[in-house]
């Protein structure tokens, strides 16, 4: 915790990082037609979420029990999406 | 696990303190709530016949306005978290309005858009798409709210003479779940208004 | 009290002394221990109420059930006394998510954490007793909503405790009204009072634990426990969900799960089941842990292969979350997904074989010693372990095709439920009550409840999976309109007479409960001698657990005749010679 605070990138960098990110991904939606933009949109937002979560919840130096808290729901919801998927999407067959 | 090397506490501890614990747990238990939410989203949204028509109402500008809003805040927080630990009450003070103050602009922005869609008559049940904008936004515009009130009332105790010392370790707890409702407006921001 | 206060964790939780703060408003874990027990007896009333009902009327249709007969003919509920399908199906649904929710969570899960998780661990009390008792109140806020239910215009929910739509999505399938949103509404904040119970669960146990008490010293009780906890938190998300799209289905008039708007029934059911198969383990588990102390205790023996149980309970709580489809087999799932889905359900068994097997290495050449909580166990296991069988059947999607929604699977699950929430519930209840209120249940009047409960149940339930392989459907309110089943109908009759016997013998269960309070013999400290922490405190501890200091552990639980230690027992407080 105090490790991010002193080595990790000041928080204002990861801001502008952020926002950087944000309006990349805006513009990206409105120059690349739908539905090819959808992977770099995607991609984007994955960005972000890990640098909120990385800098920002300092998951980058927690232990063991945090990551298991946040690795091990995220993995179900994984599990969740592909089990549910040949049921809900129909187009695959 | 050797028990003669324990320290001379009274406890056995597993390295997190229990607030912190406790939060991450909170917040565990959101993933998974969110997680059905989108994966339903996703999966129908795959399946139907394409709700490109419907997202082309919601306005982009605000739906940016809202996400910079939303980042900014996550960015204040971290200041107030940042005060903390350098015991400056006047920062944290600062720093705590300024996230309070953007969590609420939020919410009205979230209401300007409400109202444009209910005026154009754009409600839940006029396609499943409107019903997943409005149940996901409310959702999340719901754990906004509950953030500002924890974020209000840590400011409240914090202000009190000694309040810093004794309560300002609270701000990482607040700042977690407000982390996290910004991690979900990072998903619903592309889902529900570029893609 | 002074010297306690002083060596307390938070020095500033003296015991309270108004009424209000120390039986109602209490943060004290042993008084909300006592709190949920209430609850769940109360529900557990109920529901064996309502299953009295509704047997009634599958052995008897449309006649006034027994004791009913004064409803007036022109009442909206029950005229005359009679059920109809419509209370019919109110009823069945009614008693699947009392017992569930409101009888087999509270009872294994809130109350015996609660009671056990600071005395086992040695603490002074949870991590966060205002928290606890926010649960506690929350779940109780719950209760009352659903108990509202039942009467308001439309009656209680009546869509199945498994709320399948597009049945329950509109209110023109089945009449009810606000019994359904009145329902979602109750289990929401069900799920809201365990998640907050849930963070005590997991952080007492990790945060507050004694001195030298290790994770592997834990008693095995506290392992299920925190498992089952953590079991419900990473599953009832989705559930959460989905019950959000199904309130806006009904009151906002979206279809998410409705397939004329563009939704899906069918994602109700994996939200539904995602869920509900840990749920399964989060009601057993604890009962398991309830049966290995107790079998521990009363056979004198330490458990055969702790680590390795904990490792194995673990390995079913991962594989929980991705057998859920095996209750969609014929519910239009894709026919790709039976064959893994059958995979998984039968390798779930094993881990549980494995338990089961080192229970029966505990009980081998040891000497038993046969007081009512043993018989509890070894009745209870038994059972469970039957119902474990009938799943291997039901798991196998090619079986399950043929006996899906008959009366055998309903034998199955309360095979594995019974036998968890009642055997092993009644197993704890007379294994702490000494504990808790300081005096020991009478043994006579216990073992006359265990035959009761034990032979009742096997009266009711054996039969019934037969009439399921013969075909008898569930969810039928009346088999007689059917000639197929009218040569099954004398078992139905059978199975409603045992029913009613069964439940007759839970009041000698609570006239022994209550008589024990004034009358039962004095418990003393540990009146099983049981090794584990708190067996060493008196009975009931007082506010702060122990008088004294908090004990240091030296040994693991359950430690029998141990060489160059006096005494048949060691205590896990008792230093090493
Ligand atoms: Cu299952």
């Amino acid at each position: 915790m105090a490790a991010a605070e002193n080595h990790g990138p000041k928080n204002i960098v990861i801001w502008a990082y952020l926002v950087i990110l944000a309006l990349v991904s805006v513009f990206v939606s409105l120059i690349i037609p739908s539905p090819a933009d959808t992977v770099v949109i995607f991609a984007l937002a994955i960005a972000k979420a890990a640098l909120v979560l990385m800098y920002f919840m300092h998951l980058r130096v927690e232990n063991i029990f945090i990551h298991s808290l946040f690795f091990v729901p995220l993995a179900l919801v994984v599990v969740m999406f592909f089990g549910f998927m040949p049921d809900i999407n129909h187009w695959l067959y | 696990m050797s028990v003669e090397s324990t320290a001379s506490t009274d406890t056995m501890e597993a390295g997190v303190p229990a607030a912190k614990l406790g939060v991450w747990w909170f917040i565990a238990s959101e993933i998974m709530v969110f997680g059905g939410v989108l994966a339903s989203f996703i999966l129908l949204r795959l399946t139907g016949p394409g709700w490109a028509g419907d997202i082309e109402h919601n306005s982009v500008l605000l739906g940016s306005i809202n996400t910079l809003v939303l980042l900014t805040s996550s960015f204040s927080i971290v200041e107030v978290l940042a005060a903390n630990k350098a015991g400056d009450l006047e920062k944290f003070k600062k720093y705590m309005g300024i996230t309070i103050a953007l969590g609420l602009l939020f919410m009205v922005i979230k209401g300007v858009e409400y109202s444009i869609h209910i005026h154009e008559g754009l409600l839940p049940d006029k396609s499943l798409f409107w019903a997943f904008y409005f149940g996901m936004t409310g959702l999340h515009g719901l754990h906004v709210l509950a953030g500002i009130v924890a974020n209000i009332s840590l400011l409240v105790v914090v202000s009190k003479p000694g309040g810093l010392a004794r309560y300002g370790h609270r701000s990482e707890m607040c700042g977690l779940y407000w982390h996290f409702v910004d991690v979900v407006w990072i998903f619903l921001f592309p889902l529900l208004y570029l893609g | 009290m002074s010297g306690t206060a002083a060596s307390m964790h938070d020095a500033h939780h003296e015991a309270p002394t108004s009424f209000v703060r120390k039986y109602v408003f209490s943060t004290d874990h042993k008084m909300i221990a006592k709190q949920y027990i209430f609850i769940a007896l109360f529900w557990a009333f109920v529901g064996g109420l309502l299953a009295y009902m509704f047997r009634w009327q599958l052995a008897w249709p449309e006649t006034p059930v027994w004791g009913f007969g004064w409803i007036s003919e022109d009442a909206d509920f029950m005229p005359t006394g009679r059920i109809g399908p419509e209370v019919y199906n109110a009823l069945i649904t009614m008693h699947g998510t009392i017992m569930v929710f409101f009888v087999a969570m509270p009872l294994l899960l809130a109350s015996m954490g609660n009671f056990l998780i600071p005395l086992m661990v040695g603490a002074r009390d949870m991590a966060f007793p205002r928290l606890n008792m926010l649960s506690v109140w929350v779940l109780a806020t719950a209760s009352l909503i659903l108990l509202a239910s039942f009467f308001v215009e439309g009656g209680a929910a009546a869509a199945g405790w498994t709320g399948y739509p597009p049945l329950s999505a509109k209110v023109d399938y089945t009449g009810v009204i606000w019994g359904i949103d009145l329902w979602l509404l109750a289990l929401a904040l069900e799920f809201a009072s365990f998640l907050m119970g849930g963070i005590n669960f997991l952080v007492t146990p990790f945060n507050m634990r004694t001195r030298g008490m290790s994770l592997f010293r834990m008693p095995l009780m506290i392992w299920m426990i925190v498992i089952a906890s953590v079991l419900f938190l990473l599953s009832v998300g989705p559930l959460i969900a989905g019950a959000v799209f199904l309130l806006l289905d009904r009151n906002l008039g979206t279809s998410f799960f409705l397939p004329e708007g563009g939704g899906d029934p069918l994602l109700w059911q994996h939200l539904f089941w995602f869920f509900g198969h840990p749920e399964v383990y989060v009601i057993f588990l604890p009962a398991l842990g309830v049966m290995l102390e107790v079998i521990s205790t009363f056979s004198r023996k330490t458990i055969y292969g702790y680590r390795p149980i904990i490792y194995a309970v673990l390995t079913a709580g991962v594989l929980s979350f991705v057998v859920w489809a095996h209750h969609q087999f014929i519910s239009g799932l894709d026919p790709r997904l039976a064959t893994p889905f059958s995979i998984t359900t039968i390798l779930i068994s094993v881990p549980f074989a494995f338990v089961v097997f080192s229970l029966l290495a505990t009980l081998w050449k040891s000497s038993i010693r046969l007081d009512t909580p043993m018989w509890f166990a070894i009745g209870g296991l038994s059972i469970f372990v039957f119902g474990g069988v009938t799943g291997i059947f039901n798991g196998s999607a090619t079986v399950d095709i043929f006996i899906h929604d008959t009366l055998f699977v309903v034998a199955h699950f309360h095979s594995t439920l019974f036998s968890a929430v009642f055997l092993g519930g009644f197993c704890a209840i007379y294994y702490w009550y000494p504990k808790m209120f300081g005096r020991v249940m009478d043994e006579f009047w216990g073992k006359v409840h265990f035959a009761g409960t034990y032979l009742g149940f096997l009266a009711v339930f054996v039969p019934m999976h037969l009439v399921g392989v013969g075909g008898m459907v569930r969810r039928v309110a009346d088999h007689t309109k059917y000639d197929l089943f009218i040569p099954l109908q004398p078992w139905n009759e059978w199975m409603t007479v045992a029913a009613i016997v069964l439940f007759l013998f839970q009041f000698v269960f609570a006239v022994n409960f209550i008589r024990s309070l004034y009358w039962g013999r004095e418990a003393g400290e540990n009146p099983w001698g049981g090794t584990t922490l708190e067996w060493t405190t008196p009975s009931p501890p007082p506010h702060g657990n122990w008088p004294g200091a908090i004990p240091e552990v030296h040994n693991a639980p359950y430690e029998y005749g141990v060489p160059g230690i006096d005494g048949e027992w060691v205590s896990q407080d008792q230093p090493a010679p």
